[in-house]
């Protein structure tokens, strides 16, 4: 009887180990991490309306941190979201808005006239596509520097140094992803994929299915 | 011999049973996050002095971001959250709820204390300068407002009703969302209790 017990046993944990080594070997489900929390903001876009983190909650919103004055091409920030803007219905959103916001660490210059040119110079669309600051630059620093991550600083000359990023926020106001300049590959690809991957989540975070898609997050099982 | 197969088969099956029982992962009813850096280490002013989120290195922190003007939406998390810790029973001493002010212009640390008593003993009441409590609020998702209210309140202040929980390491690990009952808080935080 003993054996049979200790027989058991080893089959129960070697199922489980084997279940959970496929599970981490196969990943049938790919989510992205939940990595941290997006800071709140209120800014003025550049319609001189309010833009507030608030008023995003249900959207996937694709952050990037410029300024006007910033040297054509910017790091190719601009091209890359123009990429993604056009080529959305390839991410398999079904209903789920995004709108992509840029925010300038430039304040003194990007006044919201100055910010609305420079969206229309560039062929921005004005209803999915907000360029907004604040002129508290404490806050600015807190929101952009802490809350994003993301480093920037005003030169001599009156430009910028900065770590041209994309910052990927889902509806709950976490950040899924980052996309930097420097280490990963920031290209609209990549990007799409990921908000396909967030949309598939979306729509199975009910019953069963976010069971297997917590599991999934528990076993790190993360999407290229 | 059929006995015994029968009996290894049933055996294996039970023990089956019981390990998808006892090794499921735990069903959280807040959002987890894996963050990989700490949660912001503010300092804000209390009843009884300076109170830092690293003083509780070791507990569980509940935060919470409201106003003792609040007509409707902070009573009701925080009376919620003072059931959940009665619910926790002797763990609910591993457990340190801080209600961070969002009307640091109204709410002195004494008036917050006698707020937040309450609906617990334990709570803390904590505020600050305008330009910290704006910053600790961006850095946890909290964004507020305010906004015109009756003669008696003067204003009110729209801001994100979300209960954030920061583990024994100084790490926000769960976000709850408003509407989250005392028993659903109560079970995520035996959890993470026994971690």
């Amino acid at each position: 009887m003993n054996k049979y017990f200790l027989h058991g046993l080893y089959g129960l944990l070697g199922v489980i180990m084997l279940s959970a080594i496929a599970f981490k070997i196969f990943q049938p489900i790919q989510v992205l991490p939940r990595m941290h929390l997006a800071p709140a903001f209120n800014l003025i876009d550049q319609d001189g309306k309010p833009l507030t983190s608030e008023a995003l909650r249900g959207q996937f919103v694709i952050f990037t941190f410029a300024y006007s004055h910033c040297p054509a091409p910017c790091y190719g920030i601009f091209e890359t979201l123009q990429d993604v803007q056009s080529r959305l219905d390839e991410a398999q959103l079904e209903g789920i808005p995004v709108t992509f916001v840029t925010i300038s660490f430039d304040p003194q210059r990007d006044t919201p006239a100055v910010l609305n040119a420079y969206a229309q110079s560039i062929g921005a669309d004005t209803q999915r596509w907000k360029f907004a600051t604040t002129t508290n630059q404490t806050l600015l620093k807190t929101i952009i520097g802490s809350g994003f991550e993301v480093y920037y600083e005003r030169k001599e000359d009156g430009n910028f140094a900065f770590d041209p990023t994309f910052v990927l926020v889902d509806g709950w106001g976490i950040v899924r992803a980052e996309y930097r300049y420097a280490t990963e590959v920031s290209n609209a690809d990549r990007i799409l994929r990921h908000l396909g991957v967030l949309a598939e989540e979306v729509r199975n975070s009910k019953g069963t299915a976010k069971l297997a898609y917590e599991a999934a997050h528990l076993f790190l099982c993360y999407a290229p | 011999m059929k006995v015994k197969v029968l009996i290894s088969v049933v055996i294996v099956l039970l023990g089956l049973a019981a390990g998808a029982y006892f090794f499921r992962p735990h069903n959280f009813h807040g959002t987890v996050i894996q963050s990989p850096d700490p949660a912001y280490n503010f300092t804000l002013t209390g009843a009884k002095g300076q109170v830092s989120l690293s003083d509780f290195r070791g507990k569980l922190v509940l935060l919470y971001f409201g106003y003792t003007f609040c007509p409707d939406i902070c009573p009701a998390t925080l009376a919620n959250v003072g059931q959940a810790l009665r619910l926790l029973g002797d763990k609910a001493g591993d457990v340190q709820v801080i209600m961070v002010s969002l009307d640091p212009g109204r709410d002195t640390p004494a008036k917050l204390a006698e707020y937040v008593a309450h609906f617990h003993p334990s709570f803390l009441g904590v505020t600050g300068a305008q330009e910290e409590i704006d910053k600790v609020a961006s850095l946890y998702g909290i964004f507020y407002q305010k906004t015109a209210g009756s003669a008696n309140t003067d204003y009110l202040i729209d801001h994100t009703a979300t209960l954030l929980v920061v583990d024994r390491e100084g790490y926000l690990k769960l976000v709850f969302p408003f509407g989250v009952s005392a028993e659903e808080i109560a079970d995520d935080l035996k959890y993470m209790l026994k971690q």
